[in-house]
């Protein structure tokens, strides 16, 4: 029984390179008069996995939402895969199809099918033909343990497979980089770990990804680094085993007591 | 502790209670008339109140339409039914009804214009068949190309290249249509795919595809040419045009211009470039603050005074312009009001996966966000059907402007109730059909989408 918690919890062999992936260099943010990102630096490199958590309103949505320009930062630079972002629409589509995104309330098309939802990306702006895209659909879909849904509409399947949905969505468009926003924190508790198990899976083929979430269990499993966030700040970033063991700022201390609490 | 366990042991058998038949007299006809007209004292007087006034207007309404109702006459006088009293004069109707439907189109050429209805029916029916495919295609090239044929039809005389171009065309349109809803009917697959097949085309690879459709097309369009090369219409100017049929293709053409107009107006409302929201947002207000009534007059009198000297713009033209523009910026409001609900992760999932601006609305916002406005659309589009019998009051003699003719002519003089009833009826025919159909469009979209 403990050798086999053992096993699964074993963390997962960092396949970080060298070569950067995302790079921010002093992002600032406002939202009217409110300074949501303060001075934000940070470099992901490729295949590296990250884990931001922080309380509600540091700043986390915002500063992934930055990366896909879901969100324009107001200062600073912002550059994914060299390609830096900044008003000119080529740059922000040419990204925005190489970086994955998936959200907390899943926000999948109600009037598509979960095959159309997949494939009408591929198809309008990979231009790929329907057929290639509906065979890579149904590739991810089975890699995410759904492709008996593929012709049911979104509102007929359970939170946990609409979040999967998403996720194969996200991957049909074959992106570098995924970002999830809190992906679990709308589901039911036994839905969870389903979607946490495509992630690590996802994790496992060296995919770069940039999660918020508060499931420490993941971070600890999957991160190779954790990043904590208040006030639309970094206050720390850690290995996990480092920043879990000994936090070194007390506002960390106080933020994991309060979440490994309950 | 030992309580709990002891508890959760002696488990009891659940046994549902057996269904019990409902009270007497509360289900069934009787109970459906005493619960709905009979329920209590003031509901039943209310009731029976109700019953004896529904009963005195249908006897009153019999007398009027039935009994005292005259079928033959070549005249107004000859509708007398004693030397004082005149009946109800059906034949007056009878007599013009042709004139309703089409005004003063030349008796020999009306079949060009029910040619065009039933072309555009054809058209538009195997959008309503199941197993036709394409169907989105289909409504557009009706909505967008139907209208070059019918103008010519309509019309007449000669056809400048423009006009022979878009002719062969919308023939050429609808050819394909009919072909392709056929075989969609009786094969299953629909014409690309025929073509793909017979052609040889389909074992290479998926993107030469689109070739022999496009070879297709072109042949199409040649045999089209050619098919109309020797037809040539007399000229019916379109002051000849009146009645129904004039309303039809004001509020036809109002109808099918409103829609899209009205959403790049809600689009440019909502968008970020302040020209373009600045520009949305006063053309809507203007529109939207102004009766038609006064739009029209300004279209038909005041404009025209602002145009080059000998410059002649046509009346119905300019009418329909008005009402288009019009329409437009109320059916702007409706859209709006449809975008509204969109929830805002509908935009951010279709942007982060890469769709553009144009791409996610089309795909993504418009689909969704149509099925809400159903509701308003139709009623919009009654509004519309029903308003363009302003017109007449600028002259133009659509169905409601026939009918006042009508009355002014030397041997019908006075003949009124009975035309505008029959207008009445029509125009109800034409509301509640649209209603209807509204109603099942609602119902069917809904349908798919299992939430
Ligand atoms: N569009 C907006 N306009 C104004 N303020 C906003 C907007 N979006 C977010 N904010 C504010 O910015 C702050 C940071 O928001 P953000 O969504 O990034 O927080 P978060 O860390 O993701 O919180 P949570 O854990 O609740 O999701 C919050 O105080 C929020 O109220
Ligand atoms: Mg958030």
């Amino acid at each position: 029984m403990n050798t086999k918690t053992e096993t699964e919890n074993k963390q997962l062999q960092s396949v970080a390179s060298d070569e950067v992936a995302i790079s921010m260099s002093k992002v600032n943010k406002w939202f009217g008069n409110f300074h949501v990102l303060k001075d934000i630096d940070l470099s992901i490199y490729k295949g590296e996995r990250i884990v931001i958590c922080g309380p509600s309103g540091s700043g986390k949505s915002t500063l992934i939402r930055c990366i896909n320009r879901l969100e324009e930062h107001q200062d600073g630079d912002i550059s994914v895969n060299g390609v830096t972002l900044d008003s000119n629409l080529k740059n922000i589509h040419a990204i925005r199809s190489d970086v994955g995104m998936v959200f907390q309330s899943f926000n999948l098309f109600p009037h598509l099918t979960v095959l159309e939802n997949c494939t009408l990306a591929p198809v309008w702006v990979r231009n790929m033909t329907k057929t290639e895209a509906q065979e890579i659909a149904m590739e991810y879909l089975t890699r995410v343990k759904i492709p008996e849904q593929a012709e049911k509409y979104p509102g007929q399947l359970s939170g946990g497979q609409q979040q999967r949905v998403a996720i194969a969505r996200s991957l049909c468009m074959n992106p570098q980089i995924m970002l999830f926003d809190e992906p679990t924190s709308a589901l039911d508790p036994e839905m969870i770990s389903e979607v946490l198990d495509v992630m690590i899976e996802l994790a496992e083929t060296g995919m770069t990804m940039l999660v918020v979430s508060h499931e420490m269990g993941f971070a600890r499993r999957v991160a190779d680094r954790v990043i904590f966030m208040d006030y639309g700040e970094i206050v720390e970033q850690n290995t996990p085993e480092e920043f879990f063991a000994n936090p070194k700022s007390d506002r960390t201390k106080l933020f994991l007591s309060q979440i490994l609490s309950h | 502790m030992t309580e709990i366990t002891e508890q959760n042991k002696v488990s009891e058998k659940f046994v549902p209670k057996p269904s019990l038949p409902p009270p007497p007299n509360t289900t069934g006809a009787i109970g459906w008339l005493r619960y709905n007209l009979f329920d209590g004292f003031l509901s039943s007087c209310l009731t029976v109140l109700s019953l004896i006034a529904i009963g005195f207007m249908c006897v009153n309404f019999y007398e009027w339409a039935f009994a005292k109702a005259v079928l033959e006459a070549a005249n107004r006088q000859e509708c007398r039914i004693t030397p004082t009293e005149f009946g109800t004069c059906w034949a007056g109707v009878k007599f013009w009804f042709t004139r309703f439907i089409y005004g003063r189109y030349t008796d020999t050429e009306i079949w060009r214009v029910n040619f065009a209805a039933i072309i555009l029916i054809l058209w538009m029916i195997p959008v309503w068949l199941p197993r036709v495919t394409a169907k989105l295609n289909i409504a557009l090239s009706g909505v967008l190309i139907f209208p070059f044929l019918a103008g010519y039809m309509f019309l007449g005389g000669d056809r400048n290249w423009f006009m022979e171009i878009m002719v062969s065309v919308a023939l050429g349109c609808f050819i394909t249509v009919m072909i392709h809803s056929l075989l969609c009917l009786f094969t299953g697959a629909g014409i690309s795919r025929w073509i793909i097949q017979l052609t040889g085309f389909s074992s290479r690879s998926e993107r030469l595809h689109k070739f022999p459709v496009i070879m297709f097309a072109v042949i199409i369009f040649l045999l089209s040419l050619f098919l109309i090369n020797d037809v040539a219409f007399k000229e019916m100017p379109n002051n000849l045009w009146g009645g129904l049929f004039l309303t039809l293709v004001i509020s036809g053409i109002g109808i099918a211009s409103a829609l899209p107009a009205g959403i790049l107006l809600a689009l440019g409302r909502r968008s970020k470039m302040t020209v373009i929201r600045v520009l949305c947002v006063a053309f809507i207000e203007l529109f939207r603050s102004v009766p038609l009534i006064t739009i029209l007059f300004m279209a038909t009198t005041m404009f025209p005074l602002f145009l080059p000297e000998g410059f002649h713009i046509n009346k119905l033209a300019s009418a329909i312009v008005a009402v288009c523009l019009f329409a437009a910026a109320y059916m702007a409001e409706v859209v709006r009001g449809g975008l509204q609900a969109i929830p805002k992760g509908q935009y951010e999932a279709a942007e982060a996966v890469g769709l553009t601006y144009w791409q996610s609305m089309g795909f993504i916002v418009m689909p969704q966000a149509l099925k809400y406005m159903i509701p308003n659309i139709v009623s919009n589009f009654m509004g519309l059907f029903k308003d363009t019998t302003l017109v007449s009051i600028i002259g133009l003699y659509d169905l409601l402007g026939m009918i006042n003719a009508v009355s002014q002519d030397p041997s019908w003089i006075g003949l009124h109730h009975e035309p505008l009833f029959t207008a009445a009826v029509i125009f109800f025919i034409g509301c509640f059909a649209m209603s209807k159909y509204s109603q099942y469009l609602e119902r069917n979209l809904g349908a798919g989408h299992g939430r």
